[in-house]
């Protein structure tokens, strides 16, 4: 224990990282985590497919004129819905080795793209079926709507969860979530379970592949079961026996300026979780007012055996309740998640913050060997958060920090140009760079290292934009 | 905008191709010729040919022959099960040449089967009776009800012959 009061936490000093930060076959015999490869996924998931269009081609002995087509069409689109949304929620079911191997931001990426995608083939497959079956039954298509509707129970059911995740994606589109609450629109979110819920047996009482076909049913269902089971396993109860086994609980809180607050989570066995530099956690603190939220935070020093450390800036409902929370208070975290984290390659390594971006930032900074430069970008000198650690780090480790102060309106341009970014840093051009910060920093910070010759796949960088 | 423009391309593209290579009756003829002649064009020989394999039916349960009236003969053919019920046909044969199908079970599973098989079942038999022979083609828009009266068929033909 820190035996730590509130506001009079000790810093996290600096210290060797407890694993090395090579990511595959550590030397010290621990064996190497499985990671999935993009590629494979990719190739994965286009298997499926595919076995998903056999499914379709082995059940429909010819088609034969336009009602064939239409409903042709309209069956194998639902198909690829049934399929897709499966592939959606695995790829958010927080599973190890993608989250290892593709990293959270991308993983993200590809559900929010996929989501949009299998939207629109929903209400594509729906209009295409009623189309057809109206030209197959020489109705006309109200009259086709209706009767689907009416006399096809689970078609009923069907439509709601299809009208329920055209509404989720309207929500989720970039221009609603502007104007909602984060804890809004996540919530809003897993009304997607209960649409997928409502939507499956209308596949199996009116999907002609499915309904003499006994084999493909258990396939199906044994599809859904298993993705539905990690989900369970990986977001439900992996969360609580990682909070039973490492007791996870608020041990100190310490503002390190007007408006960012630093929060010490102790709890035993820490080193089990083998947290690395540049990784976050999603944190749910069980205090009265927050427990209903989780909210990824990166860790701001090297994780402890005993004590990791977050370090948040106060603004939205959730971060500005975490200055008052007291101490003592459970905590279930949920990770390590990201990829954002240094690789040993022998290069020299830039570190280059913006602002709300320095806590990662901050950890590596702790551990990679000399030379490292840290670039930090701050709106002024009130901002500036960790300025006596970061001198530590520096003098004890040969690293160099500059500083780079000044809002972009008051100095009327942007200091991080290519020119200015060679200067500070000779050689830059050898360099791996990892770059964290707000949005619009960091688009110009990549556009500056890459007009300075920086080659792309030496920028490191995670993007939460979806 | 330019991903979701090729991602529904790709969709569209692939749709048509899926379709257009199963627009043709993929339904086992006699003598396992290939498809009907809206598209390739068959060789007249082998739809005469009476040497025939057993045609590919699901779960068929035995079916015999009988006597009509007048030197007429009565077959029945296979009942072919398919996702949207049996079926079954018979075959009056009249020195040799067909004159009478009887349909003695057809898909009928719910409201669509009957939307489908009611006029698509006339034009079958009346197929029949020009071709003489199971060699017809299906009905657009009742593709089950097609391939099963026509393997029911080919299967009492079979029997007929045998």
């Amino acid at each position: 224990m820190l035996g730590v009061e509130r506001r009079s936490a000790p810093v996290a000093p600096p210290f060797p990282p407890s694993r090395p930060a090579a990511r595959e076959g550590a030397c010290d015999g621990a064996p190497a985590r499985r990671r999935a490869a993009p590629t494979i996924v990719l190739l994965v998931i286009t298997g499926g497919l595919l076995a998903v269009l056999a499914l379709w081609w082995s059940d429909t002995p010819s088609v034969h004129g336009l009602g064939d087509y239409l409903t042709g069409a309209g069956r194998i689109l639902g198909l690829m819905a049934g399929y897709g949304v499966v592939v959606l929620v695995a790829l958010m079911a927080r599973l190890p080795p993608l989250e290892r191997g593709l990293g959270t931001d991308r993983l993200t990426r590809w559900h929010a793209m996929g989501g949009r995608y299998v939207v629109t083939i929903i209400v594509a497959h729906a209009l295409l079926i009623t189309w057809g079956y109206a030209v197959t039954a020489h109705e006309g298509l109200i009259n086709e709507a209706g009767t689907l509707l009416i006399s096809y129970p689970d078609v009923l059911m069907a439509t709601v969860a299809g009208l329920l995740l055209v509404g989720i994606g309207a929500v989720s589109a970039r221009a609603a979530r502007r104007h909602m609450a984060y804890e809004t629109w996540y919530y809003l979110h897993f009304y997607t379970y209960l649409a997928i819920a409502l939507a499956f047996s209308h596949q199996f009482a009116d999907g002609a592949s499915f309904a003499s076909d006994l084999k493909a049913r258990i396939a199906w269902a044994a599809l859904y079961l298993l993705v539905a089971a990690l989900v369970v396993w990986y977001r439900l109860i992996n969360p609580l026996r990682n909070a039973v086994r490492h007791q996870f609980r608020v041990v100190g809180v310490r503002r390190e300026s007007a408006d960012v607050v630093s929060i010490y989570i102790g709890g035993r066995y820490l080193d089990e979780l083998q947290a690395e530099p540049g990784q976050f956690f999603r944190w749910r603190f069980l205090s009265r007012n927050l427990w209903w939220s989780s909210h990824p935070y990166s860790l701001s020093a090297l994780p402890r055996p005993d004590v990791m450390r977050i370090t948040v800036k106060d603004h939205g409902d959730h971060s500005g309740a975490l200055g008052d929370l007291p101490i003592g208070t459970r905590v279930v975290a949920e990770g390590p998640y990201g990829t954002f984290i240094p690789e040993q390659t022998g290069r020299r390594v830039l570190l280059l913050a913006g602002g709300v971006g320095i806590p990662p930032l901050r950890a590596m900074f702790a551990m990679l060997p000399a030379p490292v430069t840290l670039i930090y970008r701050a709106s002024g000198p009130g901002d500036v958060v960790f300025g006596d650690e970061l001198e530590a780090i520096a003098r004890d480790r040969g690293a160099t920090v500059h500083y780079l102060l000044g809002s972009r309106d008051r100095l009327g341009r942007d200091p991080l140009t290519a020119g200015q970014l060679n200067h500070m840093v000779p050689g830059l051009h050898r360099h791996d760079v990892y770059v964290c910060g707000p949005a619009g920093m960091t688009d110009s910070a990549i556009a500056a290292l890459k007009a300075a010759g920086v080659p792309r796949k030496r920028i490191h960088h995670e993007s939460f934009e979806f | 905008m330019r991903r979701a423009v090729l991602a529904l391309g790709g969709t569209v593209a692939g749709l048509i191709l899926l379709l257009s290579f199963r627009s043709h009756t993929a339904v086992p003829a006699a003598a396992g010729v290939a498809p009907s002649t809206a598209t390739t064009p068959t060789t007249p020989a082998t739809s005469a040919a009476p040497s025939t394999p057993v045609p590919k039916a699901t779960k068929t349960t035995g079916a015999g022959t009988g006597t009509g009236a007048g030197g007429s003969k009565v077959v029945t053919g296979s009942v072919i099960s398919s996702a949207y019920g049996p079926s079954q046909v018979a075959v009056t044969l009249t020195a040799g040449k067909i004159t009478k199908v009887t349909i003695l079970q057809h898909t009928d599973d719910g409201e669509m089967s009957q939307e489908i098989d009611g006029p698509a079942l006339p034009k079958l038999v009346s197929e029949t009776l020009t071709a003489q022979s199971a060699q017809i083609d299906a009905v657009s828009g009742a593709s089950y009800t097609s391939a099963g009266y026509i393997k029911s068929l080919q299967s009492a033909l079979d029997k007929a012959r045998a």
